[in-house]
């Protein structure tokens, strides 16, 4: 029972920092961005590409990524989009679904098909009590998502810049009309979300391997961590990322192992069944 | 003295005259073969199964360059059209419909056994030869006859490893772990069923998505149900994924496998410690030989597309050597392949000897690995019951 707490927590802190990286880029142009996952894909093999091919260290490896990832997340809005501003929403996310499939192939193209690992940026013997067992990388990802929480609450709280991108996401043309430096603003949360995907992969490639699929999956689960959790709601993202990490986990040990990702989408349903705003949505506000 | 010079003389020249005529008969059905001869392949080169896809496109590939190098069959080059099929079954059903069109001699398919279900129906209406890696039992059971297969299958498998496992390793209480699609869950009921047959019944028959990463309550289930083995059947990525979270959990279980346990894919994603005792039986990997020609032959795959050659690179690479020697004796009718194909007796190929059977299964022998820590070592060849 106490293992499969441990692991159903770290998967589902996983699924917290894609949630979370959403979350970034929907609180500040309203949209789902469905290559998100995609982007924790590109995030594992940049840091492969820093630490097992050019053999750099894991530490260098990671500041490596976060530039890089960032740069990455510019572009990404650059040609996803602006080219799309103002158009309905539903063609912005088509096309990020487009990019996250021509993202794949790319990486298929560049990196191959074969999956690989890459080390821990941690070391050492797994922690055991009471026959558990805690692998020190698991330590590292519970550590990394409290910290990242932590800055991203108070980035988006406490600094003049997240609260630019708030009010840049509740009406992005009187933001402009007060002189908020809006494309300035998104670009910023685009480059955000893509350093906070590749900080998810480079967790997730020491311990479920990086190849150029990944993405996908985790990219669905993040989206449906943050409608269970409520869209755009920062501790409903780890708090619902930690439940569904749990409920898989428990599902797939005492149910049944062949429907591990439909219990992913039963939990949602029925989360917006009794909650329709999440578990922790705020109330929308209708514009008069 | 004289009788005997003439009779030998008289003998010769019938020798003689009888093999030219054979060579002239050999070069004109070689001679009637358009050129170049066209081939076609339809494999999945993007999406999850790529991995997989792509060693028949090497092994295919690699084979038609050399070919081609070597001056082509009777001085025709061959033309190889690949097709993607993705990941899906209707993308695969698209594919071949392209192949189609350009009238190919001979049709490749992928070892994925759903698309190749998807795609016979056309390719046996177009009376064209059939040539398939899919692992599914059933494949070589839909009553096409033009359809064949160069790679071992799971019905072969799930005969093979529970009774290796009983009989040689002495363990009677296994879990079971498949990958939960069309080849896992088939190779998974085909085992339960050979398991009962030696009245032996799994401590745990679980299974897990293809794009599950968290294997973690599956062998929970397996260590807490109290099997003494574990039987594991998958992809050589999510085989990877589970052996390192049964160290990671301090799961200490004989596991036996398919050949993704000895892939070198694995094996180059695992420490020595977690590779260590792992057995599998499968197709033979080129991996253990010590004959110098195949270990330069993995080493010009491994070079080329930077992926190591497998149990299928192999067994396509074979294939198209197959064809080449059948094209050299009957030429490029369609019909006349296919009843060389349906008449191959003990064809060598690189690692094992092809033989047809009424089916058109033409693989039926298998190695039995066990990696001593990230090295396979083929403890020996097992043939299927009748070969």
């Amino acid at each position: 029972m106490g293992q499969l707490v441990v692991n159903g927590l770290a998967l589902g802190s996983i699924y917290a920092l894609v949630a979370l990286g959403l979350l970034l880029i929907f609180n500040t142009v309203q949209i789902v961005n469905f290559a998100q996952g995609q982007l924790l894909m590109l995030g594992a093999f940049i840091g492969i590409s820093c630490a097992v091919t050019h053999e750099l260290p894991v530490a260098m490896a990671w500041a490596i990524t976060m530039v890089a990832m960032a740069l990455v997340g510019i572009v990404f809005m650059v040609l996803v989009y602006f080219p799309l501003r103002g158009r309905p929403a539903f063609l912005v996310i088509l096309t990020t679904i487009a990019m996250g499939i021509v993202l794949e192939n790319l990486a298929l193209i560049v990196w191959g098909p074969l999956p690989v690992s890459l080390p821990s940026p941690v070391r050492g013997p797994p922690l055991r009590f009471a026959g558990v067992v805690v692998s020190m990388h698991q330590l590292f990802i519970f550590a990394t998502l409290a910290v990242i929480l932590l800055l991203q609450f108070f980035f988006l709280t406490k600094t003049r810049f997240g609260i630019l991108m708030q009010a840049t996401a509740q009406d992005l043309h009187t933001a402009r009309l007060v002189g908020i430096p809006v494309n300035r603003t998104i670009a910023v949360a685009f480059a955000f979300g893509a350093v906070l995907s590749g900080i998810a992969g480079l967790l997730v490639a020491p311990i479920f391997l990086a190849e150029p699929t990944m993405g996908g999956s985790l990219g669905l689960k993040g989206f449906v961590v943050s409608v269970i959790g409520g869209f755009g709601n920062l501790p409903g993202a780890v708090i619902g990322g930690l439940f569904l990490g749990l409920i898989e986990t428990f599902g797939a040990r005492y149910i049944s192992s062949n429907f591990r990702d439909a219990y992913a989408f039963i939990v949602m349903i029925a989360v917006l069944v009794v909650w329709p705003r999440g578990l922790f949505g705020e109330k929308s506000s209708e514009k008069v | 003295m004289f009788n005997r010079s003439l009779k030998t003389s008289i003998t010769a020249a019938a020798a003689i005259c009888l093999s030219v005529a054979t060579a002239q008969q050999s070069k004109a059905d070689a001679a009637s073969c358009p050129s170049p001869i066209p081939f076609g392949l339809t494999t999945a080169l993007t999406g999850n199964l790529a991995l997989l896809g792509t060693q028949a496109r090497n092994g295919v590939e690699f084979a038609v360059d050399e070919i081609n190098a070597g001056g082509g069959i009777a001085g025709k080059k061959l033309a190889l059209t690949t097709e993607d099929t993705g990941a899906s079954s209707t993308d695969a059903l698209n594919a071949m419909n392209r192949i189609l069109e350009g009238k190919p001699l001979v049709i490749f398919g992928s070892m994925i056994s759903p698309h190749v279900f998807a795609q016979t129906e056309v390719v046996t209406k177009s009376e064209t030869p059939f040539l398939v890696g899919a692992t599914n039992a059933k494949v070589t059971t839909q009553g096409s006859k033009w359809l064949f297969r160069t790679h071992v299958h799971d019905g072969q498998l799930a005969d093979l490893i529970p009774e290796y496992l009983v009989t040689s390793l002495g363990k009677t209480k296994p879990g079971i772990m498949a990958v939960a699609d069309d080849y896992g869950l088939g190779a998974s009921r085909g085992i339960q069923a050979s398991l009962a047959k030696l009245k032996v019944s799994p401590a745990a028959v679980t299974s897990y998505a293809p794009s599950d990463k968290d294997m973690s309550a599956q062998l929970l289930e397996i260590k807490d149900k109290g099997a003494d083995s574990l039987i594991l059947f998958g992809r050589p990525a999510d085989v990877t994924l589970v052996v390192k979270q049964m160290s990671d959990l301090g799961i200490k279980l004989t596991t036996i496998g398919n050949s993704s346990m000895v892939a070198q894919t694995t094996l180059n994603n695992l420490s020595s410690a977690e590779a260590d005792g792992g057995y599998a039986i499968g197709g033979m990997i080129p991996q253990t030989s010590t004959d110098p020609k195949i270990i330069d032959w993995s080493k010009r795959v491994q070079d080329r597309y930077k992926v190591p050659a497998d149990n299928f690179t192999v067994s396509y690479y074979d294939t198209v050597y197959l064809l080449k020697s059948i094209i050299e004796k009957v030429g490029c009718d369609k019909p006349a392949i296919r009843d060389a194909l349906a008449a191959t007796r003990d064809w060598k190929g690189m690692l094992i000897s092809y033989q047809a059977d009424a089916q058109g299964d033409l693989a039926h022998t298998l190695g039995i690995y066990r990696n001593k820590g990230k090295t396979p070592e083929l403890t020996g060849p097992i043939k299927e019951s009748g070969y």
